[in-house]
């Protein structure tokens, strides 16, 4: 009996893995930890906030929630506001600047959108994409 | 019958009968768009339909970023009532392929939540590298350029650009291939601390050109 259950549980897990695997392969692109933002270009809070000000912070999301609070000085940047919103960062980066980029949440794209656009279009260094986004620093915070 | 067949007819029944209690059903959960160089937005319409016995009500519809508005007449839907959730995505300076989700979230138990996406190929009307550039104060005065290049099926011809500071120059050439442009961009003097915007503006649409934007800088040695 037991050697029963123990092929039916296992047909059954085959059964339901089938689709899974499936819509895994199909949606690939979708899945979150498939491009996870590369270690080099991660930041801790406590590393970035220890930055002090060689720290340019940037706040991805959008203008609504930025305006509810955001931390300390960081300038607003988000792929609505891009045109308007970057010139008041560069006007602030000068050479020895780190740019600290942030969205909502750990899994938030956002936040590597925009550090890309700054990396390749702006062609700026030292731009890194903040752990644990804005959850994070309120976290660090309290 | 054997267990096994037992079993996996369980489950099949539980499967169907899930499906029908699924009272909201969408038309479609996956939209794709093609906006036009001109297009402001990007719209896409979720049609649904309450197909069950029991009125259905829509507590949230919650988009992926903020560039996304989903809205939607009546957030009760009767039995046999049918209606539509528009995204709209404001496409801004985006280009390429964009992934939006829109989540809806019901009163059905069968089906509380349901994601719809949202994908729409913005065509490259210019693409302007690099959107910065700086010199020291220590720095000889040379120019800097800036690339610009037409997409593939963009209709720009001509491009024009004007510096917000007269103190730097900034001139548009030909570039290396066709629809291709050249901005040399140059300081009258370092020893001042200069930025301007500069302002790029194709020949499309011919009333009101979509306009893009680069900066330029003379920056000091230390932080500012």
């Amino acid at each position: 009996v037991r050697g029963t259950i123990l092929r039916q549980g296992f047909l059954l897990l085959v059964i339901a893995f089938l689709p899974a695997i499936g819509e895994a392969l199909y949606f690939r692109d979708r899945i979150p930890w498939a491009s996870p933002v590369p270690a080099s270009e991660l930041v801790q809070v406590e590393t970035a906030k220890a930055w002090g000000s060689s720290a340019l912070w940037v706040d991805a999301r959008p203008d609504d929630q930025y305006a509810q609070g955001h931390f300390p000085n960081a300038l607003p940047l988000n792929e609505s506001g891009w045109d308007k919103q970057l010139r008041p960062v560069l006007e602030k980066w000068s050479e020895e600047k780190k740019i600290v980029v942030y969205c909502s949440t750990q899994s938030c794209g956002t936040s590597r959108e925009i550090a890309d656009r700054l990396r390749k279009q702006a062609q700026l260094k030292n731009v890194f994409v903040l752990d644990g986004g804005w959850e994070a620093l309120r976290v660090s915070a309290k | 019958m054997k267990l096994t067949n037992k079993i996996l007819m369980l489950a099949f029944a539980f499967c169907l009968a899930a499906r029908a209690h699924a009272e909201l059903k969408f038309e479609q959960t996956d939209i794709e768009l093609h906006p036009t160089p001109t297009d402001a937005n990007a719209v896409a319409h979720f049609k649904y339909e309450n197909t069950g016995p029991k009125p259905v009500h829509i507590s949230s519809v919650q988009t992926s970023c903020g560039c996304t508005v989903a809205t939607l007449k009546s957030n009760d839907v009767a039995p046999g009532d049918k209606g539509e959730i528009t995204a709209t995505l404001s496409i801004g300076n985006r280009t390429g392929l964009q992934h939006k989700t829109v989540t809806v979230l019901t009163d059905d138990a069968a089906r509380p939540q349901t994601v719809l996406t949202l994908r729409a190929t913005i065509p490259t009307l210019l693409e302007v590298q690099p959107i910065f550039v700086f010199w020291k104060q220590d720095d000889q005065i040379k120019p800097k350029t800036i690339k610009v290049k037409a997409g593939a099926d963009s209709p720009v011809k001509k491009i024009t650009v004007a510096s917000s500071d007269p103190e730097i120059a900034a001139q548009v050439e030909p570039g290396d291939g066709p629809k291709e442009w050249k901005i040399n961009v140059l300081p009258k003097d370092v020893k001042k601390l200069h930025n301007s915007t500069l302002t790029i503006a194709p020949d499309f649409p011919a009333t009101s050109p979509k306009l893009f934007y680069a900066t330029a800088r003379v920056i000091g040695g230390g932080a500012n």
